[in-house]
């Protein structure tokens, strides 16, 4: 039985590595959304305070609006509540039109997220759905969403889920 | 420039923001990261267990930090390029990280204990080189130095379980939220 000599077994072992890298590479795949309750649906509209634009989950920090749209909802010391809906890996939704350049504070979003098992506030995007940017200080009528409002930006596709649970 | 001011300069560098948005960038450069940090710790490793007298006192100390610190010093170049872009991709969270402050602190600390072994306890090595016991300060560097680099690979492990959601940062107070 032959055996390959140590270079060309170098060689293959960079290519196999090289391979399962790129093979790594997720099209919006997931570990688990075991911690978030998938069989809730929230459709929120608020605007940003924070992105983390974290390697492995983008999180987009916000202050959920009133039904009115004309502010945000607060706390009894009138501080915004912040919320907080997690999402891919900060390059893949860079390529989606989601960075922190895209999300500068005080942008007005909507958008479809899971809630987490323990928290109201901390959610989801999930794998489907998608996530509309009203245009710059035009917040959706009283009880809308950024679906709405004419010149708001799509980014994902289907629109907002259906709100359930 | 104020400190916040550096940091959100970091994060919007042309560096930073290629870190980002490149699916290949941040799992390659992580990559080089451990290895040239493995890399690192190996070679010290070596150098630290002979100070301890581990296996044998037989090859002269000299000899082993020749051989092995200087492929530690170009590996921890590498690591320390890799590890100030995945840094500059978000710098904001980082920077408020307690496992990712400890970590620099562990780092100056490994650094501080190289110096003062350098400086001082390395100086009169031709009498301990070789066959002869190393003396206590030798002895105390090498497992300050162990104990130092276990502890930056477990709070740099601990950085990436730890920068979930973070709710302490501040509101940006220039947000209008009045429509």
């Amino acid at each position: 039985m032959s055996r390959m000599s140590s270079p060309a077994a170098g060689a293959a072992l960079v290519a196999a590595a090289t391979a399962a890298l790129v093979a790594a590479v997720p099209a919006r795949a997931h570990h688990s959304f075991g911690s978030y309750n998938m069989a809730v649906t929230r459709v929120v509209t608020g605007v940003v305070t924070r992105v983390n634009p974290d390697a492995n989950h983008l999180q987009i920090f916000f202050a959920p609006m009133a039904e009115n749209r004309k502010n945000v909802l607060r706390d009894a010391q009138g501080n915004p509540l912040i919320w907080a809906v997690e999402m891919g890996g900060s390059a893949q939704m860079a390529r989606e039109g989601v960075t922190v350049n895209s999300f500068p504070p005080g942008t007005v979003f909507s958008i479809s997220l899971h809630p987490l098992r323990t928290s109201d506030s901390v959610g989801t995007a999930g794998p489907t759905g998608a996530i509309f940017r009203c245009p710059w200080r035009k917040p959706p009528p009283p009880g809308e969403n950024c679906d709405s409002v004419p010149g708001s930006v799509e980014i994902g596709r289907g629109g907002l889920l259906k709100p359930t649970g | 420039m104020d400190f916040p001011a550096l940091i959100q300069s970091i994060q919007a560098s042309p560096p930073a923001q290629w870190m980002r948005t490149s699916l290949a960038a941040m799992p390659v450069v992580e990559a080089i990261h451990v290895l040239a940090g493995a890399t690192v710790f190996g070679t010290i490793l070596i150098v630290d267990l002979r100070l301890l007298g581990f296996p044998d006192t037989r090859r002269p100390v000299t000899r082993v930090c020749s051989e092995m610190l200087r492929l530690t010093w170009i590996a921890f170049a590498v690591s320390l390029t890799a590890g100030a872009l995945m840094f500059a991709a978000n710098a904001h969270t980082y920077i408020g990280n307690t496992a990712f402050r400890l970590k620099m602190l562990a780092l100056l600390g490994a650094g501080v204990n190289m110096a003062l072994f350098h400086g001082f306890t390395f100086r009169n090595v031709k009498s301990w080189d070789q066959n002869a016991p190393v003396p206590l300060a030798a002895r105390i560097a090498g497992a300050m130095s162990i104990l130092l680099w276990v502890s930056v690979i477990f709070l740099a492990r601990w950085i990436g379980f730890t920068k979930g959601f973070d709710f302490q940062v501040p509101v940006n107070p220039h947000i209008d939220f009045q429509f």
